[in-house]
């Protein structure tokens, strides 16, 4: 089952705004759009750059 | 006389203060004066600080009368976006959460202008907590274009752009993670740098998004984006993100010799969808560096197509993730139009937004391999001209177009790879003004900044001013 907008925000405890409704229904599903061209990178070629670096922010 | 003087420079000024033919005070007067009778109008200031700018001023002409001159930014009042900290002093982020919120210290940055002798006038207006590319405010009002006060002055630093142009400040800085810099510096005709991330400290920058964010300078010219720059960069073991590298004499960098630069001109993304009089204009500045003997390389750059998505996730999920509690908690308090954003924002997965770093990690490495065979990339700054005020669609070449995804389209791939990207002013179109973008490899701030300063001296705006600020003058 897949959940509207509306729910999936009031189960993280956000209150929508009901006139934002249509206009994030709207621009979600243009992101969404945007995310299927990205279905030909080839993400498993790119580690990304989330460092763990110890002993805090920075290595002296 | 006072008019003539506050529409001066840094450059022009430092030498006028360092000789005493001019006082801090008698400038910073001037500046006040001249900016609080004209805030009704431009709304750039949120608040002033005049008494602690006069007095910072007499302190600063003391200290030359005792022979200690600071250097070039030595007693120069300026005012500065209202998302920086200034100890036991409000800074607002432009919001109603914070509208009272104190700080119990200086920004890095604030400390080191405080050390190089800027006076501080005052707060300027923003997009609310930076989210956002208009700088029309629902609780501060509406920033005005100076060139056009029914027209945005972009954003976010809408308030920077607007009263650098104006003569409100003489120069100012911005913060910028999807290109809050350099927009409103392309939309009020001035220069914008967002230098390489990390080169800036953010300590005491009330963040939008930390892997986004910048800060840097907007200034009337080249030169006193260089001096300001040697100011405010510099390793800050407060930021996790601050990059431990020596800092370049960046005023002493401007040559002007861009003989043998070779520029890089990505055709397929930079120069796609643009309104066609800000093209010609961008195409005329690539044209006056070749004539000064730079070269041209066509760049490809193929991840530049996830750029879009890639920003977007981005920016809303660490938005999202910053202003969370307080969505839950009190949603009304945040202007409509942010408070979607962070809606919004909170839809993507932790899978969507680390694949959107990701293709990220893909973009940095397209544009690393383009600058293995050129030094710069040019483009326009934005692909289109500041529309009016309280309009949520631009004009692009005969079409509507939503104004945000369009405007951050040729800054936000600055952001995502962290590269230095400067804005010089370029030309008027309708009477708005454009920028020309230059974009440098990692911490090649003073090769960018000598290509802007090249272009500069071929005078681009013809000494052009905006009618609002140019009309005060005499």
């Amino acid at each position: 089952m897949k959940l509207s907008v509306r729910e999936r925000l009031e189960d993280q405890g956000i209150s929508v705004k009901e006139d934002h409704i249509s206009v994030l229904e709207k621009r979600w599903q243009a992101i969404e759009q945007m995310k299927v061209q990205t279905k030909d990178a080839s993400l498993a070629d790119y580690d990304i750059s989330l460092r763990n670096i110890p002993g805090g922010d920075h290595i002296e | 006389m006072s008019k003539e003087l506050i529409a001066k420079s840094v450059e022009e000024l430092a030498p006028l203060i360092k000789n005493k033919e001019v006082s801090s005070l008698e400038l910073t007067k001037a500046v006040l004066d001249h900016a609080e009778s004209q805030n009704e109008s431009i709304n750039a200031y949120i608040s002033f600080t005049r008494k602690q700018a006069e007095e910072t001023a007499k302190q600063m002409d003391k200290e030359l009368s005792a022979g200690n001159y600071r250097g070039m930014y030595h007693g120069i009042p300026m005012a500065i976006k209202d998302n920086l900290y200034f100890k036991n002093e409000v800074t607002t982020m432009a919001s109603n959460i914070h509208k009272d919120f104190v700080s119990d210290y200086d920004a890095t940055i604030i400390s080191k202008m405080r050390e190089a002798g800027i006076v501080f006038t005052g707060k300027l207006n923003m997009h609310e907590y930076a989210w956002g590319i208009t700088t029309n405010n629902p609780h501060y009002g509406a920033c005005r274009n100076p060139w056009d006060l029914e027209k945005i002055p972009g954003g976010s630093s809408g308030g920077s752009g607007a009263a650098v142009a104006a003569d409100m400040s003489v120069a100012s800085l911005g913060t910028d993670t999807a290109g809050s810099i350099r927009i409103p510096s392309s939309a009020c005709g001035i220069v914008g740098l967002k230098p390489t991330h990390g080169r800036v400290s953010k300590y005491g920058c009330f963040p939008l998004s930390w892997s986004l964010d910048h800060i840097g300078p907007m200034t009337k010219t080249v030169k006193d984006a260089a001096g300001l720059l040697e100011i405010i960069a510099g390793f800050d073991p407060n930021d996790p993100t601050s990059v431990n590298a020596p800092v370049d004499r960046y005023v002493e960098k401007l040559t002007g010799n861009v003989k043998n630069l070779v520029i890089g001109v990505n055709e397929e993304y930079f120069f796609n969808n643009v309104d066609a009089e800000v093209e010609k204009l961008v195409r005329a500045g690539i044209q006056a560096l070749v004539d000064q003997g730079a070269k041209v390389k066509e760049v490809s750059i193929p991840a530049l197509r996830h750029a879009e998505y890639a920003e977007m996730i981005t920016i809303l999920t660490e938005a999202a993730t910053i202003h969370h509690k307080n969505l839950q908690e009190r949603p009304e308090d945040f202007g409509d139009d942010i408070r979607l954003l962070f809606e919004l924002g909170e839809l993507p997965s932790a899978v969507d937004y680390l694949q959107a770093q990701q293709l990220r990690r893909q973009i940095k490495l397209d544009f690393q391999k383009a600058f293995e065979e050129v030094d710069v990339l040019i483009a326009p700054t934005l692909p289109i001209i500041a529309p009016k005020i309280g309009e949520d669609l631009a004009d692009l070449n005969g079409q509507k177009v939503d104004l945000i995804d369009h405007i951050i389209r040729f800054t936000g791939p600055g952001n995502l790879t962290g590269l230095p990207a400067l804005t010089v002013p370029c030309g008027l179109v309708n009477g708005m003004p454009a920028g020309l973008q230059i974009i440098g490899n990692v911490l090649e701030e003073g090769t960018v900044l000598n290509a802007g300063y090249a272009f500069e001296q071929t005078n681009p705006m013809k000494g052009r001013k905006p009618g609002f600020a140019s009309s005060l003058q005499g």
